[in-house]
């Protein structure tokens, strides 16, 4: 039971960084309708530029501030350059530009920055960890899983009470009646490519805390997909719900059926989970029901 | 189709046929003796070795041009198929002692039985719930079952390497880069003629029907299911072959050499190439092998100042990769192959070109 505990509780707190790039992953799908493969690389490009602020001696939440600006100019560069001219292109064409980006991100990043594994040197986050009875947790997972949260929040609360983003919600949910109300559809795309790279980057400084950064951290964009197709592709609420859930289903795989195999359970067990929704619920918990058979 | 004036065919054979003209026949001609004789002869083997390179990339992207460009699956997890063909065949031959062209047929049977299985879900579903699902047989085939339990076989380790002289073709050992450009020839030219073939066929003109409109070619007596799965298979063969010819290139196989990159790259490759056709496939594999061979000898003269520049090449070319994806798509939608058909249009009509 403790071990339970234990796994669901660290399974939580690593989830919500998922959910928060996987919030980023399909703010973009909805808004734009891109699906993006390159989500990995801008978690990376987030995470080391913030790395380098903070190698500096800029204080972390400055180099986070820093990493926030950086990643919303590179948001709109992305869309205004890449993006913009494949409005209404063929969904191939599409998904691979944002796989060309994503080569072409990780080329850039591994070339200025190296391979080797870089952490966060003096390390943010207190080593010692914390205890609840039994159950213990590191307190960079505390800390990580706080500012996810409070990154959540924000997100939520933009789409809700601004200008800017309920403008997004109109775009996602009717393109057509958006624009004949004035509402500038590439704004709307180039500031969700903004986002989602502010979200990536966040997402990427944490795991880094956690684990060291290294090239490998771009992993976490291919289990974003797992997670949106849980949660369905175009609901907000279903990215936040994948992704926490796509992060305890990783930590319980690595606890309880990593003895039955020689390993790799934990890399693998959120694409075997996504292949039984697609299965079975391929609109996910709350995406639009709107699958054509042939 | 461009004819030349004064051609008159009198037969459907003729007029069916691959060469119809003698300019044809000639140019394929001067084509095969300098593939098979004047380029091995005279290049060196560095060239030789960039040859093989290319060959392999086309070998991988003929199923990814078979199932993208002509059956309209999208699929970014090929290299589980070449993985499968090259493990399959790698153990059949260190663990059974069968000659390489049986482990070839093997892997390639053994890749086409294991692409069908991943094919089963396209019945149901398209689009970016296919794409999932082969990212999915990426994953589940190479990062899982190989890495985890293939590499365990006859306790080698995860790096099979194969002893010098295992791979023989009868007598004939491979064992230099020119034998092996052979073997890569041979294989090429055979898949080549094969899938052209195989296009003209009622079954590749179903695959185009269901590429074009899957509704309509179902509306009209196609049977998508069985011709999808077909596709997978085939697909999965010329992986498999692939994966079979790149043991004997390198003499070794390892899961590193099968990753999801490489999936994507000869995605990459077909749509440079330009999707749906096969001059395609081979425009790609070479403009984009040449190009980065090229890059490497643009930094050289960087390199006193960026010394960077040349000790992280390889990040380096996968920027220029992505990059030359990007551009491709934005401004060459089409790709290499349509390019190649409008130079040869401006020639066949010059200098009356309306």
């Amino acid at each position: 039971m403790d071990l339970f505990l234990q796994l669901l509780i660290t399974g939580v707190m690593v989830g919500s960084i998922y959910a928060l790039v996987a919030l980023g992953w399909t703010l973009i799908y909805k808004c734009s309708g891109v699906l993006n493969l390159a989500m990995g690389e801008l978690t990376l490009m987030g995470a080391y530029v913030c790395l380098s602020f903070y190698t500096w001696g800029i204080p972390f939440p400055l180099a986070v501030v820093g990493m926030l600006i950086i990643g919303f100019i590179l948001g709109l560069l992305t869309e205004r350059l890449f993006l913009r001219r494949m409005v209404g292109e063929s969904i191939l064409a599409v998904i691979m530009v944002t796989v060309g980006l994503s080569f072409f991100f990780r080329g850039i990043v591994a070339f200025t920055w190296g391979t080797d594994t870089r952490v966060f040197d003096p390390p943010v986050f207190p080593a010692e960890p914390i205890r609840w009875g039994r159950i213990v947790v590191g307190q960079v997972y505390v800390w990580s899983f706080v500012a996810a949260l409070v990154m959540l929040v924000v997100f939520v609360a933009f789409f809700k009470y601004t200008r800017w983003g309920l403008s997004m919600q109109a775009t996602a949910d009717d393109e057509m009646a958006a624009l004949s109300l004035g509402v500038s559809a590439h704004r709307v795309y180039a500031l969700a490519w903004a986002i989602a790279f502010m979200a990536a980057g966040v997402g990427g400084t944490l795991l880094g805390n956690i684990n060291g950064l290294n090239i490998s951290v771009g992993y976490l964009g291919l289990l974003v997909l797992p997670a949106v197709v849980l949660g369905g592709l175009n609901s907000v609420p279903g990215a936040i719900v994948g992704g926490i859930a796509i992060g305890v289903l990783q930590n319980l795989s690595a606890g309880y059926l990593s003895r039955f195999t020689p390993g790799g359970i934990k890399e693998i067990a959120p694409f075997a989970f996504m292949v039984i929704i697609l299965l079975f619920r391929p609109y996910g918990l709350w995406g639009w029901v709107k699958i054509e058979r042939v | 189709m461009y004819l030349p004036s004064g051609v008159y065919h009198e037969h459907y054979a003729q007029d069916q046929a691959w060469w119809r003209t003698t300019f044809i026949r000639a140019k394929m001609v001067v084509l095969f003796l300098f593939l098979l004789v004047i380029f091995p002869l005279g290049a060196n083997l560095y060239l030789v070795s960039v040859a093989n390179i290319i060959g392999y990339t086309i070998l991988s992207a003929m199923g990814v041009q078979l199932l993208i460009g002509y059956c309209g699956q999208i699929t970014l997890g090929h290299a589980a198929f070449i993985a499968v063909g090259a493990y399959v065949s790698a153990i059949a031959m260190l663990q059974y002692q069968l000659p390489y062209p049986v482990g070839l047929v093997l892997g390639a049977i053994a890749a086409g039985l294991w692409s069908v299985l991943f094919g089963l879900p396209s019945a149901r579903v398209k689009g970016f719930y296919l794409i999932m699902t082969t990212m999915a047989a990426q994953f589940i085939t190479v990062d899982f079952f190989i890495t985890q339990y293939v590499s365990q076989v006859g306790g080698r380790g995860t790096f099979f390497s194969l002893p010098p002289g295992t791979i023989r073709i009868g007598p004939w050992t491979i064992d230099s880069e020119l034998k092996v450009y052979y073997v890569m020839i041979v294989l090429v030219i055979l898949c080549t003629t094969g899938m052209a073939n195989l296009l003209r066929t009622r079954v590749g003109r179903a695959w185009i029907a269901i590429r074009d409109n899957d509704i309509a070619a179902e509306a009209m007596g196609v049977n998508i299911f069985k011709y999808k799965l077909l596709a997978y298979f085939v697909a999965g063969v010329l992986g498999g072959i692939a994966g079979a010819f790149w043991i004997s290139s390198i003499l070794a196989v390892s899961p590193e050499h099968f990753q999801f990159s490489w999936s994507l790259w000869i995605v990459g490759v077909i749509l440079i190439g330009g999707a749906g056709s096969l001059h395609g496939t081979i425009f790609g594999a070479m403009f984009i092998t040449l190009i980065l061979e090229g890059l490497k000898f643009a930094i050289i003269p960087l390199s006193d100042s960026f010394p960077a520049l040349q000790e992280r090449f390889l990040y380096v070319k996968e920027a220029a990769f992505g990059l030359a994806i990007v551009l491709f798509l934005l401004y060459e939608p089409k790709g290499l192959a349509y390019r190649w058909q409008q130079i040869k249009n401006y020639f066949n009509l010059w200098p009356f070109s309306y």
